[in-house]
């Protein structure tokens, strides 16, 4: 990463994703590469993809398998005395990274399709038991869950082209 | 709940036991957790859209059992009555399904919903079978307690309320170091392998405690926990046979409620060795 230019341009959309957080204000201070679930998988610890986003290194990120490898666990956010919230930059970088069409991790964009195809990130599923036993919801009494209708998927199709 | 039906069960029945009557909302989405990676205001217009969806069955209170999907609407709902400019877009695109935010609409999850609102006496009064002799150590999970600012179920560094209801069960729950690790859940979408390591290391510090069992108390942790422990066990190349039940499974035993209804059956975790400690 040290032979590239800072992009002030992308640095400002993730400022604008970021809503009111106050990325500017990290000091430094190591509090959430201290408490980090993933810091053991991270090649850039997040103090570190902190200052890169402050001197303007997002392309490099946006690209990299760094920003998928945060555990979601909130520590930083909580921890971090000047608001900065490293959680909520990966999120920003990801979004950034979706609408790039960088590589994102299946996962997520199957979440995406199924949400419009059925309403949920993942359909309902039977299970079995430890004992070797299959149930589905009907089997165990559970109500019925209703579809959305089609306008649903209309609208989250808008909201989806939202940036 | 990714097929967590024991979860779903046993706060049908526990909640039912305690005259609290649940509406199940209709047509309800996702409410846009997995949906925060790729698109922001996307997930922040599911998390409102759920929040509509229980203005329409007419309560004023809504209960959120899983601690990732609290958090999401959590976040949605200060989103949209913080910034004016986003909060009306979101609106707009409700209001094209016809459906109308109400900023009234509380949010509860199931553990601050029964320590706050029910209350450890009133909770007290419907044990019968109180788990006497019963040793485990909770679980409370991150996004219901993280972060303050937003207005969380519990304190962010020294979480109580889950082990004053386990308590309140007669039960008693340790303490121990590794209690606000994270179980790796949210990982599995990326590295499950990674994912696999943490769950199972997690469960490894939580075996050397010589517990009963671990309690938890959102299904994306009893997922990690409990469903996939065997995958944990070799990503942690160890036997972990560590009983994993929710709280509420917990709850309906010292209520007395029959196993089968708590979908007992259902865990993957070996929770007959919790079982049999329960007082006859």
């Amino acid at each position: 990463m040290s032979n590239t230019k800072p992009n002030l341009e992308s640095k400002n959309k993730i400022l604008t994703k970021l809503h009111d957080k106050q990325l500017v204000n990290c000091f430094q201070c190591i509090k959430c590469t201290s408490g980090c679930t993933a810091l053991k998988l991270l090649e850039l610890k997040p103090h570190e993809i902190e200052k890169l986003v402050n001197l303007g290194f997002i392309d490099e990120l946006a690209s990299s398998d760094i920003i998928w490898t945060c555990a979601t666990c909130l520590k930083c956010v909580q921890r971090c005395p000047q608001k900065a919230s490293p959680y909520h930059l990966v999120m920003a970088l990801r979004n950034l990274a979706v609408e790039r069409e960088a590589k994102v991790p299946e996962a997520f964009m199957k979440a995406v399709s199924q949400i419009l195809e059925i309403g949920l990130a993942e359909d309902y599923r039977k299970i079995t038991t430890r004992t070797m036993e299959t149930f589905d919801r009907e089997a165990l009494k559970l109500p019925k869950i209703s579809v959305p209708k089609e306008s649903f998927q209309t609208v989250f199709m808008k909201a989806l082209e939202e940036r | 709940m990714a097929g967590q039906y024991g979860y779903e069960m046993s706060v049908r029945e526990v909640f039912s036991k305690l005259d609290v009557e649940l509406v199940d909302l209709r047509e309800a989405v996702c409410c846009g957790d997995p949906v925060k990676s790729v698109n922001n205001f996307a997930a922040n217009y599911l998390g409102a859209r759920v929040l509509t969806l229980a203005h329409l069955t007419g309560a004023s209170d809504l209960l959120i059992p899983c601690n990732r999907c609290h958090f999401t609407v959590s976040e949605a709902k200060r989103l949209v009555e913080n910034d004016g400019k986003t909060g009306q877009k979101i609106f707009s695109l409700l209001k094209e399904e016809g459906l109308e935010y109400d900023p009234q609409t509380r949010i509860w999850h199931v553990i601050d919903f029964l320590h706050d609102l029910v209350g450890l006496k009133t909770l007290k009064k419907t044990i019968v079978k109180p788990l006497k002799g019963m040793k485990v150590a909770s679980h409370v999970g991150c996004q219901l307690i993280r972060y303050s600012d937003l207005g969380r179920a519990d304190n962010a560094e020294n979480p109580r309320k889950l082990d004053e209801l386990t308590e309140a069960a007669g039960a008693v729950s340790v303490d121990y170091s590794e209690k606000l690790d994270c179980c790796g859940s949210h990982l599995s979408l990326s590295h499950p392998d990674s994912a696999l390591s943490l769950g199972g290391t997690k469960l490894k510090a939580v075996k050397s405690l010589g517990v009963d069992g671990l309690v938890v108390s959102c299904p994306e942790c009893g997922l990690m926990f409990d469903s996939k422990q065997r995958d944990a066990e070799s990503a942690v190349g160890s036997k972990l046979d560590v009983p994993v039940v929710y709280y509420t499974q917990l709850l309906g035993l010292a209520m007395g409620i029959d196993l089968r209804k708590l979908g007992l059956h259902l865990n993957q975790s070996p929770v007959d060795r919790l079982l049999s400690k329960i007082p006859v």
